[in-house]
């Protein structure tokens, strides 16, 4: 008679599926503290997800969305706080890459490079690009940032300590510690306007209409059109930060 | 219990407590509700004050611009892209006589060259093709040293708007 | 604001090529630098005490009560340096009361005051209780009365409550081990999450702060071991000396190749960032990089050691060279915090351009403040060896 070799028992059996099955439930109950799965989180389905879309081939440069933005929103006008801004890209046929804006271009540009020696030049408009996996939300220590459901990253300035984690975590440079209040500030979609039914600050006053925005989850929505009859890129895309900022004609020396 | 690890418990004990009640105590009123931050943040933000209105409320008093600037190439420029925010004027200006409105309420005029220049420098990546008949998005582009040098003998300065009407160029 | 405009202006007429315009400030200025080697200074000065306490290396025992107070002092001012670089210092409560869990920032509060109370102080409680007791009942006044306050006025002082005291200080220290580990490993991961910033993001970053910081901490408590030894005017015990330099040794062996084994591989896999770093490393971070850090702060004391380890000189040269390389030791670390952080803002993250760092001698986040930062841990410790002098101590027998 063959041996049976098998000395799992049924108590054995029991006691191994106990404990898979409690902890099963005891990880299952610390889903909500999966606060390290935070990038892979989904966007809203339902209800208004706004997006922004920023076309290069119609951007004149004239600075005037960025001006526009610290008119609205109080931004001090020293040259180094901009909720936007503007850029110039100017690629030299010996392939070196010029790329200036000079107080965020609210003053317009001069053209510093001579013809000849120019491939390409465009404007790139630049904002926040309230991401949907934003990088700033994740960091802040103490929830002074968060996302609205409709997509909009907004700051909490009464609550904001200062510390500056999330200026450090915005891959594209869209925040600053305001010199007189001591909190961040940043681009918030003209929340206090969206609210009134108007549109964004920047959005409003483009000569060009470089820049629309709506909702991701229309289908007939501007930006849905925009999306769909152009080619467009988001910055930095391998970075994985939701980016719900896509530009048309997206230049490959955008940064 | 040996005395010296009651005499601790009793010190921790005393400590975890106040943390809990200056944690109860400090915790803001709407945190939580929404997510992990105040929700009182969101009227907050708001209740911001507006500057720049909509061009259809500056209609309402200057018909007649709008009419000019609606024939021609500058119909698709709002009105504050080039005089700025003017939500303050378009509120309170409607109560003053001609010629009595405070500086205060007063709009900026881009009459100086370089508020032309700001949109029709010439500029190699200003885009110089149309790209579509609805929406043209060129921008017709000059050298103002070439286009508008001035009195070459006298020195004087002319300013584009003595040419061009800005409402309607 | 007016002096602070001037010095933005300057800053700005610096920038070389390309940077967003809200980079041409700086963020995290040189009290960012000092936080994470305070807290180094606490981890590695605590790893050289549990090493004589739970590896049982005895030689290492006339060091154990310096490196327990030391780790004290400097714990203790370990977040001002933070807080007083808050935009909204009184709002630092707020980390307490609401941490974001998905934030590495926010498990500081409850880690500070984890290894404070729970780790540091428990430890030192239970190794001095019993000489609290004692020095209660031989003094008077305000000695006296601190005394009687931190043994919590305990009198129990028998054999069998000093073997308590010694076993539970045991565990105590177990647990301080993998703390001191998360104390300064979650900085460095703090730093090493930040995917936007090239020069931080990478996984060994908190293994190269956890081991500088063993490395800075261990060389400060051996010159701190020196100069008390010096100026009480008691024998140096060589051997205690020897066997730290030895330990010190191999831990910078690990930090350096850990630190040369992050450079290799960028080097090696040349990312998008690549360029802009390389031009970084060989402009402005040149003198810092190289020359302190890396040449007088890592290879002359790894060749030295290394030689000792071979060939012993005589004792008062060795007493020299052991005063010697812990200053450049902890030099050299503080100018690694430095190249990481003010490093990691000095490029844009356009990768096109270079601002600069302005810092003033005055002011919340001048060179004075940060010296202040430095020298208050030592008075401190002034003040910790006065109450709780561990020569003063009874032998306490740490093999249980």
């Amino acid at each position: 008679m063959k041996k049976d070799n098998n000395t799992l028992t049924r108590r054995d059996f029991f006691k191994a599926g106990t404990i898979l099955a409690g902890g099963v439930t005891v990880t299952a109950a610390l889903a909500p503290y999966d606060g390290l799965l935070f990038a892979a989180e989904a966007p809203n389905a339902k209800g208004i997800w706004y997006g922004i879309g920023i076309d290069i081939n119609k951007c004149i440069g004239c600075g005037k969305c960025a001006n526009a933005c610290k008119e609205e929103n109080n931004v001090p006008k020293a040259p180094f706080y901009f909720r936007s801004w503007v850029e110039q890209y100017t690629i030299k046929n010996d392939g070196t890459i010029v790329v200036e804006s000079p107080n965020g271009g609210i003053d317009g540009f001069k053209q510093t490079v001579p013809d000849k020696d120019i491939f390409k030049s465009f404007f790139v408009p630049k904002m926040c690009n309230h991401c949907a996996k934003s990088p700033c939300t994740q960091v802040c220590p103490v929830g002074a940032t968060f996302e609205t459901e409709e997509g909009i990253v907004l700051v909490d300035e009464n609550y904001c300590i200062g510390c500056r984690y999330c200026v450090q975590a915005c891959p594209y440079g869209c925040r600053y510690i305001h010199p007189e209040k001591g909190t961040v500030d940043k681009c918030t979609l003209c929340f206090h306007r969206l609210k009134k039914g108007l549109k964004p600050a920047c959005f409003e006053m483009c000569p060009t209409e470089a820049r629309i925005f709506g909702d991701l989850n229309d289908p007939g929505s501007k930006i849905n059109y925009f999306l769909k009859n152009h080619t467009c890129m988001v910055i930095k895309p391998n970075l994985n930060t939701g980016s719900k900022l896509f530009y048309n004609a997206l230049s490959s020396e955008v940064r | 219990m040996p005395q010296q690890i009651k005499r601790l418990i009793i010190a921790f004990a005393v400590f975890l407590l106040l943390f809990l009640v200056l944690r109860q105590v400090l915790r803001p009123d709407s945190f939580g509700e929404l997510g992990h931050f105040r929700a009182k943040a969101i009227p907050e933000n708001m209740k911001r004050e507006m500057h720049y209105t909509i061009a259809d409320s500056c209609t309402k008093c200057h018909k007649e611009i709008r009419a000019e600037k609606d024939k021609g190439l500058h119909s698709r420029l709002k009105c504050e892209v080039c005089h700025g925010p003017g939500l303050n004027h378009a509120t309170y200006a409607g109560q003053f006589k001609k010629g009595e409105l405070p500086d205060s309420l007063k709009l900026y005029k881009p009459v100086e060259r370089k508020d032309c220049a700001i949109c029709h420098q010439l500029n190699a990546a200003r885009i110089k093709i149309q790209f579509d008949t609805i929406n043209t998005t060129m921008v017709h582009q000059i050298d103002p040293l070439k286009h508008n040098p001035g009195d070459t003998d006298t020195k004087e300065v002319f300013k584009c708007i003595d040419c061009h009407n800005p409402h309607q160029p | 604001m007016e002096q602070h405009l001037q010095d933005l202006y300057e800053v700005l007429s610096k920038v070389d090529g390309y940077v967003y315009p809200n980079e041409i400030e700086l963020n995290w200025s040189i009290l960012i630098v000092l936080y994470p080697y305070i807290t180094g200074l606490v981890a590695g000065a605590f790893i050289l005490a549990s090493l004589e306490r739970i590896f049982k290396i005895r030689i290492l025992k006339p060091t154990y009560g310096i490196a327990l107070l030391t780790a004290f002092s400097f714990m203790l001012v370990a977040t001002m340096p933070l807080v007083s670089h808050l935009g909204k210092p009184l709002r630092a409560y707020e980390i307490m009361i609401t941490p974001h869990s998905s934030s590495a920032m926010a498990i500081f509060g409850f880690v500070y005051l984890w290894y404070l109370m729970v780790v540091l102080f428990l430890e030192i409680w239970f190794d001095y209780r019993r000489d609290m007791v004692i020095w209660a009942n031989e003094t008077t006044g305000v000695k006296r009365f601190l005394y009687k306050l931190l043994s919590l006025w305990t009198t129990d002082i028998s054999p069998k409550a000093v073997a308590l005291d010694n076993k539970v200080g045991y565990i105590v220290t177990v647990i301080g081990v993998p703390s001191a580990f998360l104390l300064h490993g979650y900085v460095g991961f703090i730093f090493g999450s930040i995917k936007a910033n090239p020069w931080w993001s990478t996984v060994l970053m908190p293994v190269i702060f956890l081991f500088s910081a063993m490395v800075s901490g261990i060389a400060l408590v051996m010159l701190i071991y020196i100069l008390l030894s010096k100026i009480r005017k008691q024998v140096i015990d060589m051997n205690c000396l020897d066997t730290i330099a030895k330990y010190l040794f191999y831990i910078l062996i690990i930090d350096f190749t850990l630190e040369g084994l992050d450079q290799i591989h960028r080097i090696y896999v040349a990312e998008e960032s690549f360029e802009a770093l390389h031009k970084l490393v060989f402009g402005q971070l040149f003198f810092t990089l190289f020359i302190v850090q890396g040449f007088f702060g890592t290879i002359i004391p790894l060749v030295t050691m290394g030689t000792l380890q071979f060939y012993k000189p005589n004792e008062s040269i060795r007493k020299m060279i052991y005063m010697i390389l812990p200053v450049l030791i902890l030099i050299g670390i503080f100018f690694m915090r430095w190249n990481v952080v003010i490093g990691g803002q000095l490029f844009s993250k356009s990768f096109y351009g270079y601002t600069t760092y302005k810092i003033g001698m005055i002011g919340m986040e001048g060179y004075l403040m940060a010296a202040v930062w430095l020298i208050v841990p030592f008075i401190i410790l002034s003040f910790l060896l006065w109450l709780l002098p561990p020569w003063k101590k009874i032998e306490t027998d740490h093999d249980m």
